[in-house]
C-alpha cells in the first residue's frame, strides 16, 4: 500500500472547507505607529529580512516628512489615532448594528444580497463565490497567470516580488506612501506571462477571504511582454470601514507590447481619508489605462499616474469623482512623457451636489527630446447646487518642441432648459437630473463592467434623489 | 539733487526720497507705512505655488535705487478734454495732491506679489499718474514712454490710472532700457475702472536683457465697466509678473490678452488671479507665447467664482507656440469655482510646435523656411492682435515685436 502523500497531509485544517482561511497569528497591536510596531507586523508575518529593513526605512522617510500642504485638509487625521495592523479575529468582532444607516438603505436600495451587505461592511467574510473563484483560478493556473494575495506572494515568489517591489513607488516616494510601505498588509499580486491575454477581468473579489480592500493594502501588478489584463479593485457599492485612513499603494509594470486596465471604483463610508499612490510603468508600445471612480470617503487624494518609459506607449487615465454633503474628492492623473511618440489622454469627469467639493489635480510633464509625443486633457466638472464647489488645476511642464499639448476644461450647471424639457416629458425633478448627470458621465460609465455601470448609474439616480449621502 | 549720494533700497531710503522730491506729510507717511508692510511681509521663498517656477535667488537686489528717472514722455491727443491728466507721478503728486491721494496706496497688492507691491508703493520714484473725469471720453490713444539710460540699477515705478464713472480712455505705456548690466525693474500699475469706465491699457515691456522684471498689475473693474489691459513682453532676462484682477461691479467685464515673444535665455512667468465677486461678470484671458532658442514661459492663472457671485461668465486661454527644440512652457490655468451659478466657465492651454503641414504649404507656396515660420507665427498673434481695436497700441507692439517674429515688410519683400 502507498503511504499517504506527504504534501496532503500537510494541508492545513483551514483548507478542510475548501477555502483559503489564512491563519492570523492573535497578535493584538496597540494604536499608534513606531518603529517597533512596523517592525512587530513584519515579524508576525514572518517577512525576510530584506522587507524588514524596507519598512524600517520607509518608516524614517513618513517621520521625517511634512503632510502635504496642498490640495484637500487633511487636519483630521491623527496618525497616532490608527490602527496599524488589524488581525482577522479582530476585524469579525465588528456587529452589523454599527453600520450606518445610510449605507444600509443604500445597500437595500441597490439590491445587494445578504452575504455580500455584510462583507462590505466588514463585518463577515464572502464565501459565495466559492465555485466561480475556483474555476477562474483553475484557468488562470494554466496559463501560468499568478494571481495572489500580496503576503501570499511575498512567500510563494520571493525573487520576482523582491525584483519589482518598490521600483515603481519606491519607499520615499511621498509621506503617504512611505506610510503605506512601512506598514503594508494585503492587496494584489499579478504576474501574467508573455502573450498571455486574461480574457475576464480579474477582480480582488475573487480572491476571497484575504485582505483585498485592506485598510493599507499594496498591490503590484506585472504583465509581461504582449500580455494583457483588466483589474478591478472595489465596488460600487459602499464600503464600510471603521478605520479613518486608507492609504494603499499600487504599482504597474507594463512590459513591452502589453495592455493593462486597472479599474477602481471607490465608495468607502465618508468616515475615511483616502489617501492612495498609483502608479505605472509602461514600456515601448505599451497600454497602461486607469479607469478611477471616486464616489464614497471624506476626502480622496488620489492621482493615477503613468511613467510613458518606452517609444509609441500610450496612457489613459478616464476619472470620475462625485462630491457629496461634506465629502471633497481631490482626484485626478498624472503622466510623464519619458520617450519619443507616447501619447496620452486624461478625460475628467466631476459632480460636485450639497456641500460637496471636486478637484482635478492633474500634470503632463514631456521631458526633452520626447518628440511626436501628444497628449490631451479634458475636464468637465457638474456642479449641482449652489454651495457645491468645483476646482481644476491642471499642471503641464513641456520641454520638447516636437508635440501636441492640449488642456481644456469646463465648469457648468444643469441647465434649466434641459431640466425643463425632461420634466416637460413627465419626469420628476431629481430623475430628470439624474438622468442628465448619468448622460455627463456616459463617456466613463461605459468604459466600465456591465455589473459597475448598472449599480453606477442606479447609485446617481439614488444620490440625486438625496437618499443618500 | 543730482548730486546727493546714491540710495540703496532700505529703510533710510524711504525717507530719503520724499526729501529729494520734498514730498507732504501725508505721501512721507504713507510710504513709510507701506515700507513697514514689505517688511512685515517676506519676499516669496520659491515654495508658493506661483513661484515655484521662477527663481528669484539672483535677483540683483543691492543695485543702486534710480532715484531720478529720465522724465516721461507722454504724447496726449490735441483736443484731449481739459480735465485729463497724464503726467508723471511726482508731478502729480506737486500739482494734483488731492486726487493722488484719493487714490494713491490704497489697496493691498496680489498674494503672491505682495512684498514687491508694498516695496513699490514704499519707494517708488517714478511712475504715472492718469486721470479721466468723469463722462469724459478721450479720443486717439494716451501715451507713455519711459527710457531708461542705464541697463544697471533697480526703479521701482508706480502707475496709477483712474477712469471715472462713465469716462473712457487708451492708454499705452511702455518701458524701455539698454541691454548689458543687471537691473531690478519692479514697476507696477494699478487701474481703477469706475461704473461704467472704458479702459484699454497697454503695457509694453522692452527691457533689456540683464533686466529682472518682477512686476504687478492690479484691476478693479467697478460696475458695468468695461478694462482690456494688453502686456507685450518682448524683453528683459526673467519676468515674473502678476496680474490681479478685481470684478467687484455687477456687469463688469475684464479682457486680459498677452504677447509673449521671448529668445535666447528668457524666462517668462505670469501668474494671474480673475477673482470674480460680483454677479453678471465677464473676465476673459488670452496669453500667447512665441517661445525661441531656450527661453520658457510659465502661466498660472486662477479663476476665482465667489459664491456671492452668479451668472458669471469667463475664460482662460494660454496658448504657447515652441520654436525650438529648446524652449518649454508651462501652462496651467486653475479654475476654483464655488457656485453653480455660472453662465459658462472653461480654460484651455496648449503647447506645441508649428504644424508642419502649415510649414510645408507656405513653404511649397515659395517662402523660405525662416519666412514660413515668422508668417504663421504672426497669425498664431493674430488671434490677440485682431482684439487690439487700438491703431497706435496695435502698430507699436508689432513694431516691437518684429525683432522676434518679422514684420509685415518682411513678408512682403
Amino acid at each position: 500500500m502507498a503511504l499517504p502523500n506527504p504534501a496532503l497531509t500537510q494541508v492545513p485544517d483551514s483548507y478542510r472547507y475548501g477555502w483559503h482561511d489564512a491563519e492570523q497569528p492573535r497578535t493584538t497591536f496597540p494604536k499608534g505607529i513606531s518603529a517597533e510596531i512596523v517592525e512587530q507586523i513584519s515579524r508576525v508575518k514572518g517577512e525576510p529580512e530584506w522587507m524588514t529593513k524596507l519598512r524600517l526605512k520607509a518608516y524614517r522617510h513618513f517621520e521625517a516628512r511634512p503632510m502635504p500642504k496642498w490640495g484637500a485638509d487633511l487636519d483630521g487625521i491623527d496618525f497616532q489615532d490608527i490602527y496599524y495592523y488589524v488581525t482577522g479575529t479582530d476585524k469579525a468582532a465588528q456587529s452589523w448594528d454599527d453600520v450606518p444607516d445610510y449605507i444600509r438603505r443604500t445597500y437595500d436600495k441597490l439590491g445587494i444580497p445578504e452575504a455580500e451587505k455584510k462583507y462590505l461592511a466588514g463585518v463577515g467574510g464572502q464565501y459565495d463565490s466559492e465555485v466561480i473563484y475556483h474555476n477562474i483560478r483553475e484557468d488562470l493556473e494554466k496559463q501560468g497567470v499568478v494571481f495572489l494575495g500580496t503576503d501570499e506572494a511575498l512567500k510563494t515568489y520571493p525573487e520576482m516580488f523582491r525584483e519589482h517591489f518598490g521600483t515603481v513607488i519606491p519607499p520615499n516616494d511621498n509621506k503617504l506612501a512611505a506610510l503605506n510601505t512601512a506598514v503594508w498588509s494585503g492587496g494584489s499580486f499579478i504576474y501574467v506571462p508573455p502573450g498571455i491575454h486574461v480574457e475576464l477581468p480579474l477582480q480582488a473579489y475573487f480572491r476571497i477571504n484575504t485582505e483585498n480592500m485592506g485598510q493599507f493594502e499594496r498591490t503590484l501588478i506585472i504583465a509581461d511582454e504582449g500580455s494583457s489584463v483588466h483589474y478591478v479593485e472595489g465596488c460600487t457599492a459602499p464600503t464600510y470601514s471603521t478605520a479613518s485612513l486608507h492609504s494603499a499603494v499600487v504599482e504597474i509594470i507594463v512590459k513591452k507590447g502589453a495592455r493593462v486596465r486597472y479599474t477602481t471604483i471607490q465608495n468607502w463610508s465618508h468616515n475615511v481619508y483616502n489617501l492612495v499612490t498609483k502608479r505605472a510603468v509602461a514600456h515601448e508600445d505599451a497600454v497602461m489605462e486607469w479607469v478611477d471612480g471616486n464616489l464614497g470617503s471624506k476626502v480622496t487624494m488620489k492621482y493615477p499616474s503613468i511613467y510613458l518609459l518606452g517609444e509609441r506607449a500610450h496612457g489613459e487615465v478616464l476619472s470620475i469623482a462625485f462630491a457629496g454633503d461634506g465629502q471633497h474628492q481631490d482626484a485626478g492623473g498624472k503622466i510623464i512623457h519619458a520617450a519619443p511618440n507616447t501619447t496620452s489622454l486624461i478625460t475628467s469627469k466631476s459632480i460636485s451636489k450639497g456641500t460637496g467639493r471636486t478637484s482635478y489635480r492633474g500634470l503632463i510633464k514631456v521631458y526633452p527630446g520626447c518628440e511626436k509625443s501628444k497628449s490631451t486633457v479634458r475636464c468637465d466638472a457638474l456642479i449641482l447646487d449652489e454651495e457645491a464647489r468645483s476646482d481644476t488645476y491642471p499642471y503641464m511642464e513641456i520641454d520638447e518642441e516636437d508635440v501636441t499639448i492640449g488642456h481644456e476644461a469646463s465648469v457648468s450647471k444643469v441647465g434649466s432648459e434641459q431640466l425643463f424639457y425632461l420634466m416637460s416629458r413627465g419626469l420628476s425633478e431629481a430623475e430628470a437630473s439624474a438622468m442628465i448627470v448619468n448622460g455627463f458621465i456616459e463617456p466613463i460609465v461605459k468604459e466600465l463592467p456591465m455589473e459597475y455601470a448598472v449599480e453606477m448609474n442606479r447609485l446617481i439616480q439614488l444620490q440625486m434623489e438625496g437618499a443618500v449621502g | 539733487m543730482t548730486t546727493a549720494t546714491a540710495l540703496t533700497l532700505d529703510a533710510d531710503a524711504i525717507g530719503r526720497i520724499s526729501d529729494r522730491l520734498e514730498e507732504p506729510g501725508w505721501l512721507r507717511e504713507l510710504r513709510a507705512t507701506w515700507w513697514d508692510r514689505a517688511e512685515a511681509t517676506p519676499p516669496p521663498t520659491g515654495l508658493e505655488e506661483e513661484w515655484r517656477r521662477t527663481d528669484l535667488s539672483a535677483l540683483p537686489r543691492g543695485g543702486e535705487l534710480i532715484a531720478d528717472p529720465p522724465s516721461l514722455e507722454t504724447v496726449v491727443p490735441p483736443g484731449t478734454s481739459e480735465g485729463v491728466i497724464l503726467t508723471d507721478l511726482r508731478s502729480a503728486v506737486r500739482e494734483h495732491p488731492d486726487l493722488v491721494r484719493r487714490f494713491i496706496g490704497r489697496a493691498e497688492g496680489q498674494a503672491s506679489h505682495a512684498h514687491f507691491w508694498a516695496l513699490a508703493q514704499a519707494a517708488w520714484t517714478g511712475g504715472l499718474f492718469c486721470y479721466i473725469p468723469t463722462g469724459v471720453s478721450v479720443d486717439g490713444t494716451l501715451v507713455a514712454r519711459t527710457a531708461l539710460p542705464s541697463s544697471e540699477g533697480t526703479y521701482l515705478p508706480l502707475s496709477l490710472i483712474v477712469a471715472e464713472e462713465g469716462s473712457s480712455v487708451s492708454l499705452l505705456e511702455e518701458v524701455a532700457s539698454p541691454d548689458g548690466g543687471a537691473a531690478w525693474f519692479g514697476g507696477i500699475v494699478e487701474i481703477q475702472a469706475g461704473q461704467g469706465a472704458q479702459v484699454r491699457y497697454a503695457n509694453l515691456q522692452r527691457l533689456g536683457d540683464g533686466a529682472w522684471n518682477i512686476g504687478a498689475q492690479r484691476v478693479v473693474v467697478g460696475r458695468d465697466a468695461n478694462v482690456t489691459t494688453l502686456n507685450a513682453e518682448v524683453g528683459s532676462k526673467v519676468t515674473k509678473v502678476g496680474l490681479d484682477v478685481q470684478m467687484t461691479g455687477k456687469g463688469g467685464t475684464s479682457r486680459l490678452l498677452g504677447l509673449l515673444a521671448a529668445g535666447g535665455d528668457q524666462h517668462i512667468d505670469i501668474n494671474s488671479d480673475q477673482d470674480l465677486h460680483a454677479s453678471y461678470t465677464t473676465s476673459d484671458l488670452l496669453y500667447m507665447s512665441a517661445l525661441y532658442d531656450r527661453s520658457r514661459a510659465a502661466f498660472y492663472g486662477v479663476t476665482k467664482v465667489r459664491s456671492e457671485a452668479k451668472q458669471t461668465s469667463s475664460y482662460q486661454e494660454c496658448r504657447n507656440l515652441l520654436l525650438s527644440p529648446e524652449a518649454g512652457a508651462e501652462p496651467i490655468p486653475v479654475l476654483e469655482i464655488e457656485t453653480n451659478d455660472i453662465l459658462r466657465c472653461g480654460h484651455g492651454a496648449t503647447a506645441g510646435a508649428i504644424d508642419p503641414i502649415q510649414l510645408f504649404y507656405a513653404q511649397s507656396r515659395g517662402l523660405d523656411r525662416a519666412s514660413a515660420e515668422r508668417m504663421i507665427v504672426r497669425g498664431f498673434f493674430e488671434q490677440v492682435v485682431a482684439q487690439i481695436h487700438d491703431e497706435t497700441i496695435r502698430a507699436r507692439v508689432l513694431e516691437a515685436l518684429a525683432s522676434r517674429i518679422g514684420s509685415e515688410e518682411d513678408l512682403a519683400a
